[in-house]
């Protein structure tokens, strides 16, 4: 199994001189392929920051992001682009769909900027949405669905150009847990049937043990990983939180 | 404290009020200008005749600002609750954290009042740097010298000006306190919330519309092409309402049709960023299309105004020396010695003049000769719509003779050479070559046929050219004859005509002794080169300034609500494009992206006005034909060139703003 994401004492700061803030504090990782890894961590530690400068979003202070041997960190703002629209797919909290576009064209979007043929693209759109059952919604409009169908179709969106790696934050931040729940059956099956690699940032969790591998992050520092292994989900679930509460405050805090 | 605050609101959004500060200014520059034309005449040498003109020209000026105010007042108005509705967000943070609505409608007040101060200062200023160039092209315009160069500055419009823009930027501070008092905080609370629900309307429903606004604008063209505009009737009206109409419901259908017939060619929908645009552009119409429409006439009427005001400028221009060949021309209706009657009163002509010359005009009182002799022969080249009146009023008239002799005596005064013609030919003469370029192809014609005419019973063969020069001012003649002197005989005298021209300072001159022959009460009718000049370019200051004044105004305020509408659509759009570089699209893509985008929203307006325009420009050539034939495309050219300037200005700062706002992090 080859490396799809290597992270290698990644620093970021914020602000001037005066103030100071290191939101990452020299972070190393890395991600196989067809892994489903976890961040989790309290808030201001520094996850969605983490994962922006991965998704090319944000730029690092220091140190290299290394994704299909390709280093990150060393690119222009052009070639920045394309690889984010050939190596990344991203899921948001607040699903970042295109109010004005319907589910379908929200799933299309990548492949039409990647100026893709668009009957091969039409075909790739139909059949990610048969394996996430939103064949029925494509037709819609954001407003017109879920949060969970919502979230799905972003998920769509975010596998459509079969990426190396699929950064998602909070995917299941805004929904209720059953809506959470068919979402991360979807992300899973996704991981499985389709071996896509998947970083997923989440507080929640029930969420998170659906993962392979949890890294916990405090003050910007890596300070904990758990493996799954072969436990059931409902142990890892249960060394989670162990994990969380040691991590500060108590589990109630966290779920 | 509220002053601060806003005048760092204002420093802060400087960007956002950029196009419209610069709009305001430009308005009030504007305004000032031609509100100031009154006191250009103080540089001016300018005859007592021009100067009843200015007066009419002022008093029009005035009648125009009104108008004019009150497209300026909508612009202001529309744009003040624009930059409200904008900041929505802005106010309901500021009420959720316990802030009055008095006191947000103080903040706004002072920003309005702030914005108000400094873009009449800095419009006022422009004006009256703008008003001394404008002093230059009034003086060329009536060919008067620059007495003196002095600095014109007129109290009158700078007053004016403050106070309509006064008035006008409280009304706006008064709707503004009123939007905000109707807003509920959880209204602006909502506004937050970004997904507005698009209204979808049914493709077939759109697909109808638009050809019901398609038929409805191609039969508004057909009756106007028909019926044209020479006269204001109940038809024409019907015309423009149909037209009206057809434009609101093209507006109102056109991007759902659109949407439809793009999305049935997949691979271009699907191509790029190509879908995000039209559904952006669908989304916003829905609700823009008002504003759109009204744009669209707005620019159909700049380019109307312009073009065909820029030609009738012309048509103007070209020939009132022919009109008035001398410095003064007096003639009666009878037969009399002109020169007599005015020593009998006391006019002495040695105080003028040094030499003038007295001539008869000649006619036959039978109709063996009139000027249906010589029309009837080319009528079928008689323009259709003139032809009836032609034939009705003008085929009875008989036609004048003047003696070769006096006509080669006013071509030396003229200083110009003279004529010989045998004993049987006879010239045709027209001093209205410059203006009708109509009559003088007719008679052109009339002469290659090699005709013939009958003058007092002997026979004369047409003289091969046509005489162009003047040989009285303002004559009323559309043609004359020029005939050897002995061809007379037999006619009676039916005018008498006496032409100088002044020995000194030609102006004041003239104006002296039309005030002479006035006191004395002489009863004959004195046409000076100045009343002549004064008229013409008096009717070439009128319409210019008309046209000018108004379709800039017209342009600036179309232009500045498609820009403030853009720019405010790019605020909305942020979070689109954030996005759409989140899923890849690079910034080449997105600027790209914009500029379709804005170029679309700035260009339907324009394409839709220009074809409104090509139908327009025909219909008013047709009319204004019987004064002269305008030069079409030349006028298009210039006003092609001053809209591209002044619109593509708005268009291309639209862009850079919008880009700056969307791209910026
Ligand atoms: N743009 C920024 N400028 C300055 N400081 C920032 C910026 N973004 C984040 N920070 C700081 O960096 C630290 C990490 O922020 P980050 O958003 O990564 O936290 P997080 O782990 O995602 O928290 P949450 O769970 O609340 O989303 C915080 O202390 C935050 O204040
Ligand atoms: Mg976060």
């Amino acid at each position: 199994m080859g490396e799809i994401l290597k992270v290698s004492n990644v620093e970021k700061y914020y602000g001037n001189k005066g103030s100071l803030t290191k939101a990452l504090d020299r972070v190393s990782f890395s991600v196989s392929e067809g892994e489903f890894t976890g961040i989790m961590g309290s808030s201001g530690s520094g996850k969605t920051t983490l994962l922006n400068c991965i998704s090319t979003i944000d730029s690092v202070t220091a140190g290299n992001v290394i994704i299909r041997g390709a280093d990150i960190t060393r690119m222009n703002s052009r070639s920045l682009a394309k690889f984010r629209r050939e190596e990344l797919g991203f899921m948001f909290q607040d699903y970042n769909l295109l109010d004005t576009l319907t589910g379908f064209e929200n799933i299309i979007l990548p492949l039409t900027i990647a100026g893709e043929n668009h009957r091969s693209a039409v075909d790739k759109v139909n059949e990610v949405a048969k394996r996430l059952e939103i064949s029925e919604i494509l037709e819609k409009y954001p407003y017109e669905m879920s949060g969970g169908q919502r979230q799905r179709i972003a998920a769509a969106r975010a596998i459509i150009t079969g990426p190396a790696l699929i950064l998602a934050d909070e995917p299941t931040g805004a929904l209720d847990s059953k809506s959470a729940r068919m979402l991360m059956e979807c992300l899973e099956s996704l991981n499985t049937g389709m071996r896509a690699t998947i970083l997923m940032v989440t507080h929640d969790a029930f969420t998170a043990s659906y993962c392979h591998r949890i890294l916990f992050i405090k003050d910007g520092k890596i300070f904990n990983e758990l493996v799954r292994g072969a436990d059931t989900r409902k142990e890892f679930f249960g060394k989670i939180i162990e994990v969380v509460t040691l991590l500060g405050g108590d589990a109630a805090n966290v779920l | 404290m509220y002053f601060k605050l806003s005048l760092r609101n204002v420093r802060k959004s400087f960007s956002d009020y950029a196009l419209y500060f610069l709009t305001l200014t430009f308005g009030v520059c504007v305004f000032y200008v031609f509100n100031s034309i009154e006191a250009q005449k103080a540089m001016m040498h300018i005859s007592s005749s021009a100067q009843q003109i200015m007066k009419t020209i002022t008093w029009l000026m005035d009648g125009v600002s009104v108008f004019v105010s009150f497209i300026l007042g909508f612009l202001i108005v529309y744009a003040n609750n624009f930059l409200i509705r904008r900041r929505k967000r802005e106010f309901g943070i500021y009420m959720t954290l316990g802030m009055e609505k008095g006191k947000i409608s103080r903040i706004l007040i002072s920003e309005t009042f702030i914005i108000g101060v400094f873009s009449l200062a800095a419009g006022l200023f422009a004006g009256v740097f703008l008003s001394q160039w404008l002093s230059v092209v009034t003086a060329k315009l009536f060919e008067a010298s620059m007495a003196e160069y002095r600095f014109i500055f007129s109290l009158s419009a700078l007053l004016k000006t403050i106070l309509y823009f006064g008035i006008i930027f409280v009304i706006a501070i008064v709707t503004s306190t009123v939007v905000i008092s109707k807003y509920k905080l959880i209204d602006l609370i909502n506004s937050i919330k970004q997904n507005e629900t698009p209204k979808i309307k049914n493709p077939a429903v759109t697909t109808v519309l638009f050809i019901l606004s398609v038929l409805l604008i191609g039969t508004a063209y057909r009756l106007v092409l028909k019926n044209g505009i020479a006269s204001f009737d109940r038809m024409l009206a019907f015309e423009c309402v149909l037209g009206a109409a057809g434009t609101f419901l093209f507006f109102a259908s056109l991007s759902g049709f659109f949407l439809g017939l793009f999305k049935a060619n997949r691979s271009r929908y699907f191509s790029g960023l190509n879908m995000f645009i039209m559904r952006q552009i669908n989304s916003r119409i829905n609700t823009a299309h008002i504003s759109m429409s009204f744009i669209c006439l707005m620019l159909f009427v700049t380019i109307g105004i312009f073009s065909t005001g820029l030609g009738i400028t012309k048509v103007l221009n070209k020939g009132f020396r022919d009109a008035a060949p001398f410095d003064v021309s007096l003639s009666v209706e009878k037969d009399a010695d002109l020169s007599a009657i005015l020593s009998e009163h006391g006019v002495k002509l040695s105080d003028y003049s040094d030499s003038f010359i007295q001539y008869k005009e000649y006619s036959f009182k039978d109709d063996s000769l009139t000027l249906g002799t010589v029309l009837s022969k080319v009528e079928d080249q008689i323009p259709p719509e003139g032809r009836d009146t032609v034939i009705k009023r003008m085929y009875p008239m008989p036609v004048k003779l003047i003696r070769l002799s006096d006509y080669n005596r006013l071509m030396e005064l003229s200083g110009k050479p003279g004529l010989s013609l045998s004993g049987s030919q006879a010239a045709l003469l027209t001093q209205y070559a410059w203006s009708e370029a109509d009559l003088q192809s007719l008679l052109e014609n009339y002469i290659s046929q090699g005709s013939h005419l009958n003058i007092g019973g002997a026979d004369y063969s047409v003289y091969p050219r046509l005489l162009t020069e003047g040989i009285v001012n303002n004559g009323y003649d559309i043609f004359v004859l020029v005939v050897p002197d002995e061809a007379v005989q037999k006619s009676a005298v039916s005018g008498s005509v006496l032409c100088f021209n002044m020995r000194a300072d030609s102006v004041a001159a003239q104006d002296r002794f039309e005030d002479a022959l006035m006191a004395k009460g002489i009863p004959a009718r004195c046409v000076s080169k100045n009343s002549v000049l004064a008229q013409a370019a008096g009717s070439k200051a009128i319409i210019s300034f008309v046209c000018i004044y108004v379709g800039i105004i017209f342009l600036i305020t179309s232009a500045a609500v498609l820009a403030l509408q853009q720019l405010s659509e790019a605020a909305d759009n942020k979070h689109r494009y954030a996005i759409l570089k989140k899923i890849g699209a690079d910034n080449g893509l997105l600027s790209r992206t914009i500029l379709k985008q804005i170029a679309i929203y700035f260009m339907i307006p324009l394409a839709l006005a220009c074809v409104h325009s090509i139908v327009g420009i025909k219909v008013a050539n047709d009319a204004i034909r019987q004064i002269g034939s305008l030069n079409a495309a030349l006028n298009i050219v210039i006003t092609a060139a001053a809209i591209l300037l002044i619109y593509g200005t708005y268009f291309v700062a639209t862009y850079l703003g919008s880009k700056k706002i969307i791209l910026r992090n």
